[in-house]
């Protein structure tokens, strides 16, 4: 049976996994402007981008082992073909709320200066690459990449989810609260 | 200018001795050693870089080397780290300041004792413009052929040196290291 709405898990996932992304997001964009004048702001912020971005992996696998498990809840009053652009709206970023940490991941490992990643600055975890410059320059454009074009992806997502909302269509009900 | 791998190439040849009376005077640079330093970071990892320009005399009997002496010259500007930024960061006025201070330089003998790990080569250190008693500990690593192989660490508080920022995310304790092969 389809189900009305996604479950209150799926719910929470989603809402600290949108939270986390954007997050990430600003961390990021910090991280690089901060000057090596504030070396500790700047260490700090790029190991909470770091975490925050694993985080979002962890997350998504979640989000992912809830999808599998639970059928998706009817998308009523969109056209056939909107059903389909949404399915793969979704899937696509599914698959960037992966890609993005793991590039970000072995970005990390691959960076020539071996700085550790850590979670919160206690949990380690591992690192499966040795530094590696000429891998390091083609990760980490990759990473931004991706990264970017899943900001413009969860906006297109957000902004169409309130535009239906607005023509009456109860999206934002099954995913809100 | 030699390129990167005339250097490499360099770097397989050792320190090859000017001889005199009791001990023999080896002159090398970066082409046959190399000087290091690393620093911890929060208790969480450890960094390390290393000077890519010095001049450094080694006086020692490589049969007894317990009465080596040792005077070294790196250029400040010369620092390297491979942590992006962090370079300059390191040439800035806040650590090296290179625009006054081009040079740091070490002057040690040992004293002809041996001790656990190596042999103590005391002297001076002098970064920044400040000069400051310094020991290390150096040791004969191997010797095959006629080449042997010798390395020197030691710790200086950075701190003494008048380099005092990001204590709290760089510690104090920089330990310093020589790795040099002579043509014995």
């Amino acid at each position: 049976m389809t189900p009305e709405r996604w479950s209150r898990p799926q719910r929470r996932l989603h809402a600290w996994g949108a939270v986390l992304v954007v997050l990430t997001l600003a961390l990021s964009l910090a991280m690089v402007a901060l000057p090596m004048s504030q070396l500790l702001a700047k260490f700090l912020a790029y190991q909470l981008h770091k975490t925050f971005g694993l985080l979002v992996l962890i997350l998504t696998l979640a989000r992912l082992g809830f999808r599998l498990a639970r059928p998706a809840p009817a998308l009523e009053g969109l056209t056939a073909a909107r059903q389909r652009a949404a399915r793969w709206g979704q899937a696509v970023l599914y698959a960037l709320l992966l890609v993005v940490p793991l590039l970000g991941y072995l970005t990390a490992q691959a960076a020539a200066g071996p700085v550790p990643t850590t979670l919160f600055l206690v949990i380690p975890v591992p690192h499966l690459l040795d530094p590696d410059p000429a891998l390091y320059a083609w990760l980490r454009p990759m990473h931004q990449i991706a990264a970017w074009s899943l900001i413009a992806l969860a906006a297109a997502h957000a902004s169409l989810a309130l535009w239906h909302h607005r023509q009456g269509l109860p999206v934002l009900g099954r995913i809100w609260g | 200018m030699l390129d990167r791998r005339a250097l490499l190439a360099l770097a397989a040849l050792p320190a090859l001795p000017v001889r005199g009376q009791a001990r023999t005077r080896y002159v090398f640079d970066q082409s046959v050693g190399r000087i290091g330093f690393s620093a911890r970071h929060l208790g969480l990892f450890t960094s390390q870089g290393q000077f890519d320009r010095f001049q450094a005399t080694l006086l020692i009997d490589p049969n007894n080397p317990q009465n080596a002496a040792v005077e070294c010259v790196v250029e400040t500007g010369e620092v390297s780290i491979p942590f992006p930024g962090a370079t300059d960061l390191l040439r800035s006025e806040a650590y090296f300041d290179v625009a006054r201070h081009p040079t740091a330089r070490f002057a040690g003998e040992a004293n002809g004792l041996t001790e656990a790990g190596g042999f103590p080569i005391a002297g001076q250190l002098a970064v920044r413009g400040v000069t400051r008693p310094f020991r290390m500990t150096a040791r004969l690593v191997e010797r095959q052929g006629g080449v042997a192989r010798f390395q020197a660490e030691g710790e200086m508080r950075r701190g003494e040196f008048g380099m005092v920022a990001d204590r709290t995310l760089i510690s104090d304790a920089i330990r310093l290291s020589v790795d040099v092969r002579i043509q014995a």
